[in-house]
């Protein structure tokens, strides 16, 4: 060990060295920083970005911007981890916004109110420039760690030629769970017991289920956690008994429901492909479903059972802990660019999520857009009724504490009440460390 | 017992393969000979050193860092890392996921090793002897091998897709329900498997071609001649012969099974409900997603010994088949 430290040290001192030799030379160039971006969703995100980026980099010449893709949002959060703990951090990361509260915990953000300050604005006057919905997973402690960039609603997505087949009005879409039951049972297509179109498909993979089932619980008057302390989650409570028991009836009593878990990109290309004639997905698919549907689609708020309400998704720009005050400030500079109300109405027709700057939609380009696109108003229109995405300590763990246990009632391995006991339990053993620290810390 | 007597027979048979230890002087001074010994070697090990320095930054390092890692853990989320000896791999050993995710490695190790090298073997035999067609049936076998994994998977995701999927377009008509391959946890983890067949099949085939190439053609002469079917032939020379090859494509497809898992990363992520775990996936998870390095530390040992362990077993296999009469 010895030996390979001071190996280490030899090379780290080179590398030092070499740095200190380059430095000068690199004085007058650029401040070189790193974005992770995630793509989430469907579509041509990729592509998307580096018009974006480049368009950056040719506005601001004492800035060098590189986009790095990172995979979905739970492998930006790893990357980012990784690139901290290597003592390299990225400058700005596009973070899946539930995994914030997480990442402050382990002491891997930069707290942005200082920046702020320092741009002679308030944190309430920053914050004010963005739809109240997504202040929750931005501020931790009344302090700001986040810029909401993209962010999205679930959606009901309809396959419209379809409805009016099955004799529905898709200018009524479905408004409680009753009537939901009800289009799938119409809209689903047997030939004897096997199903050749089914009447709705809600998604469940890891990071997706989680989600849906925030959802679900919240319409059916739940929550999925304690939005004001990251040590607690509500699985085994009756909102989230009757959200998991109606998803299963619409799997087993019902048969409308494709069985086991389907992960997103199987889920719309069901429905693009004619097989589902319903689906639950994110307004991040929007784009997507517009591009690629041969037929009309329409699409509308998540049905309530109790009242109508839905967590937001998407991600918020953040600039990890430890890095150098140029980068951070270059980091800064390329966040308030890309937030900004133009940029943020352009990302938002490119991609279907909508734009978390409010002054986005006051944009020319955008009032035209949703006269073009009255499907893209609904998800603005949902945020209304929109709350925070669950965020607690250890997310990943906890939320996929209950994906499993969801999968196997999906799969009928297991009864509803049962599922959720054993999620609730190897939740709160997940959360245990951080409460001894916190809740159960005690004089 | 046996090397003794190994090694007088060698240097009865061959003794001039030692004429150093012969002639030299019965008492020399022990420092002396090892500097002596030292010189020789030296330039071996200055060759060697560019080497060591890389083994040592990223294997033996890393190998160190995995063994110090595994004893140390955090109580709390701000509370510093502390020395906990063993906690962390009775955890890993008190840990359903685990377990799940041994049984669920065993299933697959079994599952995947036997029809790959049966496919192998029959593809080798049927494909021996080399002609035009014989061997544009090899390449075309031999092509799963040559995609990498994770674009394998990619493609595999959607032959599986549920309903729309290219498996469903064709063998959909023949079932009475569609099965939902990746998304039912009584199907998914065999579902990966026949991924791994597919794409390893032609790999070990290249071997056991290898294999037939040494089985002695006077041999087999001799045994039709003698009037031997082809499938004595097969039975009494051709597999006999093939032993060693089979004891290390064996091996080869033992450690596959543990190393390779890109095709659960991208496909699965290990679900649904950890039906799909497998023990390299369930170290990545915690060390990622649970952030907890001690215990990826502590499972990454115990993995290391079963397969440490494996491997002594086959080289003791191997090399008592060698040192045997």
């Amino acid at each position: 060990m010895l030996f390979t430290r001071r190996l280490m040290l030899g090379l780290a001192m080179a590398g030092t060295m070499a740095g200190a030799l380059a430095v000068p030379a690199l004085a007058e160039g650029p401040t070189e920083i790193d974005l992770f971006f995630p793509v989430p969703v469907d579509g041509k995100l990729a592509r998307d970005m580096g018009t974006l980026i480049k368009e950056f980099n040719e506005t601001h010449p004492a800035i060098k911007a590189t986009a790095v893709y990172t995979g979905s949002y739970d492998d930006t959060l790893i990357k980012t981890r990784a690139s901290i703990k290597a003592g390299k951090p990225p400058s700005a990361v596009i973070m899946s916004a539930n995994f914030l509260l997480d990442m402050q915990i382990e002491n891997e953000l930069t707290n942005l109110d200082g920046l702020i300050a320092a741009d002679g604005t308030t944190k309430e006057k920053f914050l004010g420039q963005f739809f109240p919905a997504l202040q929750g997973n931005a501020v931790i402690d009344r302090s700001v760690y986040g810029v909401p960039f993209h962010n999205s609603t679930p959606l009901l997505y309809i396959n419209a030629d379809k409805a009016k087949e099955a004799g529905l009005d898709p200018s009524k879409p479905p408004q409680t769970w009753a009537e939901l039951t009800d289009w799938a049972k119409k809209l689903t297509k047997r030939e004897g017991d096997k199903v050749t179109q089914w009447g709705i498909a809600i998604p469940c993979a890891y990071d997706y289920c989680g989600w849906m089932m925030e959802t679900l619980t919240m319409t059916n008057g739940g929550r999925y956690y304690n939005e004001e302390f990251g040590g607690e989650v509500y699985y085994d409570t009756p909102s989230m008994l009757g959200a998991l028991t109606w998803w299963n009836d619409l799997v087993t009593k019902h048969k409308v429901h494709p069985p086991g878990a389907t992960p997103g990109p199987a889920v719309s290309t069901s429905f693009i492909s004619g097989n589902a004639a319903m689906m639950m997905l994110s307004t991040g698919s929007l784009t997507y479903v517009r591009d690629n549907a041969k037929f009309n689609y329409k699409v509308a708020f998540i049905p309530r059972n109790v009242r109508n309400a839905v967590p937001i998704g998407g991600a918020s720009l953040i600039i990890p802990a430890g890095l150098e005050a140029d980068k951070q400030k270059a980091a800064w500079t390329l966040i308030k660019w890309m937030t900004s109300p133009e940029k943020s109405a352009w990302w938002s027709r490119a991609t279907g999520y909508f734009a978390p700057n409010m002054a986005a939609y006051k944009t020319p380009d955008m009032v035209d857009f949703l006269n073009k696109n009255p499907d893209a108003k609904t998800a603005v229109e949902q945020l209304d009724v929109a709350k925070p995405w669950f965020a607690t300590y250890k997310t990943v763990p906890v939320r996929k504490n209950l994906e499993d246990e969801v999968m196997l009632v999906l799969n009928g391995k297991k009864q509803p009440k049962e599922a959720l006991v054993a999620a609730q339990k190897a939740a709160d053993e997940t959360l245990k460390p951080y409460n001894a620290e916190t809740s159960l810390k005690l004089p | 017992m046996r090397s003794i007597s190994r090694r007088d027979e060698m240097s009865l048979a061959e003794p001039a393969a030692l004429p150093v230890a012969a002639s030299a002087a019965p008492r020399l001074h022990v420092l002396k000979r090892f500097s002596d010994r030292f010189k020789a070697s030296l330039p071996a090990y200055l060759l060697l050193l560019p080497s060591l320095v890389f083994l040592a930054l990223f294997t033996y390092g890393a190998i160190g860092r995995v063994f110090i890692d595994a004893l140390y853990q955090r109580a709390t989320p701000k509370a510093p890392v502390r020395f906990v000896g063993l906690d962390n791999i009775s955890a890993v050993l008190a840990d359903p996921a685990f377990t799940g995710a041994v049984v669920n490695n065993l299933v697959y190790a079994v599952g995947t090793a036997i029809p790959s090298i049966g496919l192998a073997l029959l593809f080798a035999l049927a494909l021996s002897r080399t002609n035009a067609v014989s061997s544009a049936l090899r390449a075309a076998l031999f092509l799963p091998v040559l995609i990498p994994m994770v674009a394998a998977s990619a493609l595999f995701l959607f032959i599986f897709l549920p309903n729309v999927g290219l498996l469903d377009h064709y063998i959909g008509r023949l079932l009475p329900v569609l099965p939902n391959w990746l998304g039912d946890s009584d199907i998914a983890l065999y579902a990966i498997m026949v991924i791994t067949v597919w794409k390893n099949a032609g790999y070990y085939m290249l071997f056991f071609l290898a294999g037939l190439q040494a089985v002695p053609e006077d041999v087999m002469e001799a045994a039709h001649l003698d009037g031997a079917g082809p499938f004595m032939r097969f039975r009494h020379i051709i597999l006999p012969e093939l032993k060693p090859t089979f004891l290390f494509v064996i091996v080869i497809a033992t450690l596959n099974a543990v190393t390779q898992v890109d095709h659960v990363f991208v496909m699965t992520k290990g679900g649904p409900s950890n039906s799909t775990n497998l023990v390299l996936f369930y170290i990545y998870q915690q060390a990622v997603e649970h952030y907890d390095i001690g215990k990826a530390s502590a499972a990454t040992l115990l993995t290391l010994a079963a397969l440490m362990g494996l491997t002594a077993l086959s080289f003791r296999t191997m090399a008592n088949r060698e040192g045997g009469p």
